[in-house]
């Protein structure tokens, strides 16, 4: 139920309704029109509709247009009737209802809205069709004030001025924020809880603020107990959390209300999908002191379409780096002593989700200790948005002397109004780390512990491990192949045993053939008359005196044998003598051999025992055997 | 690319990656390395750079591999050892249980040096030869120290020689090789549908037990052996 104006007008109203009635109903004149609040839109945009009936008979069905091309999103209806009374004539009474239709586009292209269409008491009225211009992707802007044509004569908007307000207030904000525009509920009109999203189509991670209104047209006394939607699938930062009920003058379809906010939240989306915000609640006090009275009221609920996060960023970048952010390293100095410690702040500042957000972790030589860092934030929403700093501070603690580099850092963030991956970079920054002055004795003594510690901080500290460096000279060589693999191996190992062999073979057949010759029988004898000389050395200590010179003489004979080419047993010394010279003996090899055998004689019949006289007979054998080839 | 390098071409090839080594760019450092082994030039120092660039950039298996083989090529170093000890203590697995027993002949050819081996026996071998000639020619009274020298020298040839006949057949018979996959499933059968048995994770050593199709048998040190599929490893 709507309320119009004071109760004298409703008693003017009700008169001049019935005054009027007969006319009214038999009325064919029709102002039936349909406009939509932009001539451009994209794909990812949403526009209104409105179809307008003014002065409708109650059972006039409307149609609203359905298209293929279009989907609506949401519908609402709201009627206003208005009486005029002037100059003395009847009352001019005119009901107006307005559908609106929430609507985006499926395609982009020259699109037609079809006409929509009222049949009153069998005659079918149709709206002109209302093209757009649709284009892929969001175009953005603010609706244009009332254009895309309509079907009948444009009624005169006695709330232009305040539409050309939240006009100007969504130019200065850009895609910030977008005018709610409530729905009056049928069995609350005066009072009424309103609960609204500045967008409803939105990235994974992309800031929606969601505002809680008290609409009333009545005296508040208080708000007694508020139970805020179930955010499941959105993570929530408060904006706005008024103590005090603060109105604003709002028209809604005509009406003037005094708007409450009772909280603003920025909720971003963890997931997406269409995900659902539940109706608020809250228990509100009307009237003054002992007139007032207690009513419950519940908003209307909400959903967010939730895309997710385009390709082409990194795979297990977090939700939370959504927005726009900027990335910066701060070093408290970059030249210090060893065992001071230096400290550096990673901040991340921007708009955003900025108690979500992780900036890069800092990441340093093994040389600068980088201890586990503290994190504050500092959160200034401004215009409901989110924004703020995250900061990171290390405490750095060089171990050595040199110069470290703390290396760039980088945070791939994505930036929904862009619509792309943006990377925030800080440089590089080195730290000369020197010697300290004082050194370990400088500290001031406290607890042995303490000081101990202190005095490791300030230790150029060398600690065995991490990677050897790369080796800066080098041997170039083709892959190794074993030694017994090569070429040379296996004849090198062979070749001696050949050789050997060969070697032996040649003796062997050498041998053979110097059997078959005289000289070498010649030979054969003398080396065999030799051996015997030897035995008889053996013998020569013996007692037995004849088996010694029988001996020496046998293996005289023999050598003789062996070198005159006969048998010289049985000659007489003169006969030997004569061969001996042919032979080629010289005179003393001949006095030698002539007195050896005597001796011989001699011995072998009882004489030569003398050991001495045996000795000489020995030397004189084997110097007559010696040298004689 | 051409065939081959002049030392001064594969020096400065060389230098180059040192020095992409130092800069963090380990890619290009890669290549530099690679490029040389490709042309047949390069050696134990190489391969070391080669594996120590992989650590670092955090390659596992492929570190491990070229270590690997810049030791079996080289012999052991104090840097070398060094960057394994890293490598394997960043290794996934950790082989749990009694170490197999290795058979007599591998453990043999492990505890020796190959090359030392063979030019022992080659040396010892020929000069023993050379003394046995020399005391046949020699004549009576002088042979004996010959003699001697020629057993002692066929005392040390004869052992070194029959290390060297095990190293040859160490070398044809056993088969070492190390895992690149990151991570590779070993089954109770050679089919890619057989039952997991466990897994093993980049750098880990393993032998080469058998091959059929694209699978061959891995034994691991515990002696805990699987079919995996052959791409999952590189032999040393």
């Amino acid at each position: 139920m709507r309320r119009t104006g004071s109760a004298l007008g409703v008693v003017f109203a009700v008169f001049a309704l019935l005054a009027t009635a007969p006319a009214w109903a038999a009325s064919d004149d029709l102002d039936f029109y349909q406009t939509a609040d932009r001539e451009e839109v994209g794909t990812e945009d949403t526009f209104r509709l409105t179809v307008v009936v003014v002065d409708a008979p109650a059972n006039a069905q409307v149609k609203l247009p359905e298209s293929g091309d279009f989907s609506i999103l949401s519908s609402s209806r709201s009627s206003q009737r208005s009486i005029s009374l002037s100059g003395g004539g009847p009352a001019v009474i005119q009901d107006v209802t307005r559908h609106v239709l929430v609507m985006q586009a499926t395609r982009a292209g020259r699109l037609k809205i079809p006409p929509s269409q009222i049949t009153v008491r069998g005659k079918t009225y149709r709206t002109q069709p209302v093209e757009l211009t649709v284009r892929a992707g969001r175009v953005g802007g603010a609706p244009s004030p009332g254009q895309a044509g309509r079907g009948g004569g444009r009624q005169p908007d006695p709330f232009s001025s305040i539409q050309s307000q939240m006009q100007q207030m969504e130019e200065a904000f850009g895609d910030m924020m977008e005018p709610d525009r409530p729905t009056i509920p049928r069995g609350d009109s005066d009072l009424f809880l309103r609960a609204s999203l500045d967008r409803d189509n939105v990235y994974v991670g992309e800031q929606v603020t969601l505002s809680l209104y008290i609409y009333s047209r009545v005296d508040l006394s208080s708000v007694d107990a508020v139970t805020m939607p179930k955010l499941e699938g959105f993570w929530t930062e408060e904006v706005e959390s008024p103590t005090q009920l603060s109105g604003e003058q709002r028209v809604v379809d005509g009406i003037p209300y005094r708007a409450y906010l009772l909280r603003r939240r920025a909720i971003f989306p963890v997931k997406s999908g269409t995900l659902s915000i539940t109706p608020a609640e809250a228990d509100i006090t009307t009237g003054f002191l002992f007139a007032g009275h207690r009513v419950h009221r519940v908003s209307n609920a909400l959903k967010v379409k939730v895309k997710p996060l385009p390709p082409g960023g990194p795979e297990d970048m977090p939700n939370a780096h959504v927005g726009n952010w900027r990335l910066s390293m701060d070093v408290s100095q970059t030249r210090v002593e060893l065992g001071q410690p230096v400290t550096v702040k990673v901040s991340l500042e921007g708009v955003g989700n900025v108690k979500n957000v992780t900036p890069p972790a800092l990441k340093g030589p093994a040389a600068l200790k980088i201890y586990d860092p503290t994190t504050t934030d500092k959160v200034s929403p401004q215009r409901h948005r989110v924004q703020g700093r995250r900061v990171m501070e290390y405490l750095v603690m060089p171990q050595r002397t040199g110069s470290f580099t703390l290396p760039a850092l980088e945070f791939t963030y994505f930036d929904p109004r862009a619509r792309k991956y943006e990377v925030a970079r800080t440089d590089p920054v080195t730290i000369t780390v020197e010697a300290g002055a004082g050194g370990a004795s400088s500290i001031a003594s406290g607890a042995p512990q303490a000081s101990s510690d202190q005095a490791n901080e300030q230790k150029n500290v060398l600690t065995a491990g991490g990677l050897r460096p790369v080796r800066y000279q080098a041997r170039f060589e083709a892959p190794g192949v074993p030694v017994w693999k090569r070429g040379f191996f296996v004849p090198t190992v062979l070749a001696p045993l050949g050789l050997l062999l060969g070697v032996a073979l040649i003796g062997g057949v050498r041998g053979r053939l110097a059997l078959r010759s005289e000289a070498g029988r010649g030979r054969q004898q003398a080396k065999a008359a030799r051996k015997r000389l030897a035995d008889a050395e053996k013998l020569q200590s013996s007692g037995d005196v004849g088996a010694f010179y029988g001996e020496v003489e046998k293996a005289l004979h023999g050598f003789l044998e062996a070198r005159l080419g006969m048998p010289v047993v049985g000659l007489t010394r003169e006969v030997l003598a004569e061969k001996l010279t042919a032979g080629g003996a010289d005179a003393e090899r001949r006095a030698k051999v002539l007195f050896v055998l005597e001796a011989c004689d001699f011995g072998r019949y009882g004489g030569g025992g003398d050991p001495a006289e045996r000795q000489k007979v020995m030397d004189a054998a084997a110097a007559a055997m010696e040298g004689w080839a | 690319m051409s065939g081959y390098y002049t030392p001064e071409e594969a020096q400065d090839i060389f230098l180059k990656a040192n020095e992409a080594y130092a800069n963090e760019d380990y890619a290009a450092a890669k290549e530099g390395y690679e490029k040389l082994l490709a042309n047949g030039q390069g050696g134990p120092d190489v391969l070391y750079n080669l594996g120590t660039t992989h650590l670092a950039q955090g390659d596992l298996g492929r570190a491990v591999l070229a270590l690997e083989q810049a030791r079996k090529e080289g012999g052991q170093a104090p840097d070398l050892e060094a960057n394994l000890s890293v490598a394997r203590a960043r290794q996934v697995d950790k082989v749990v249980g009694a170490t197999a027993e290795d058979a007599f002949l591998p453990r043999v050819a492990a505890a020796t040096d190959g090359p030392v081996v063979a030019w022992t026996f080659l040396g010892t071998w020929v000069a023993a030869f050379v003394l046995v000639l020399l005391w046949r020619l020699l004549g009576r009274g002088r042979r004996t120290a010959v003699g001697v020298l020629a057993v002692l020298l066929f005392a040390v040839a004869v052992p070194s020689g029959l290390l060297v006949a095990t190293h040859a057949y160490v070398g044809a018979t056993v088969h070492e090789a190390v895992v690149l996959a990151p991570t590779l499933v070993a089954r109770e059968l050679p089919q890619p549908g057989a039952r997991s048995i466990f897994e093993v994770h980049a750098g880990l050593k393993v032998r080469l037990l058998e091959e059929t199709g694209r699978f061959v048998r891995i034994r691991l040190p515990n002696g805990l052996e699987g079919w995996a599929e052959r791409e999952g490893v590189a032999e040393i």
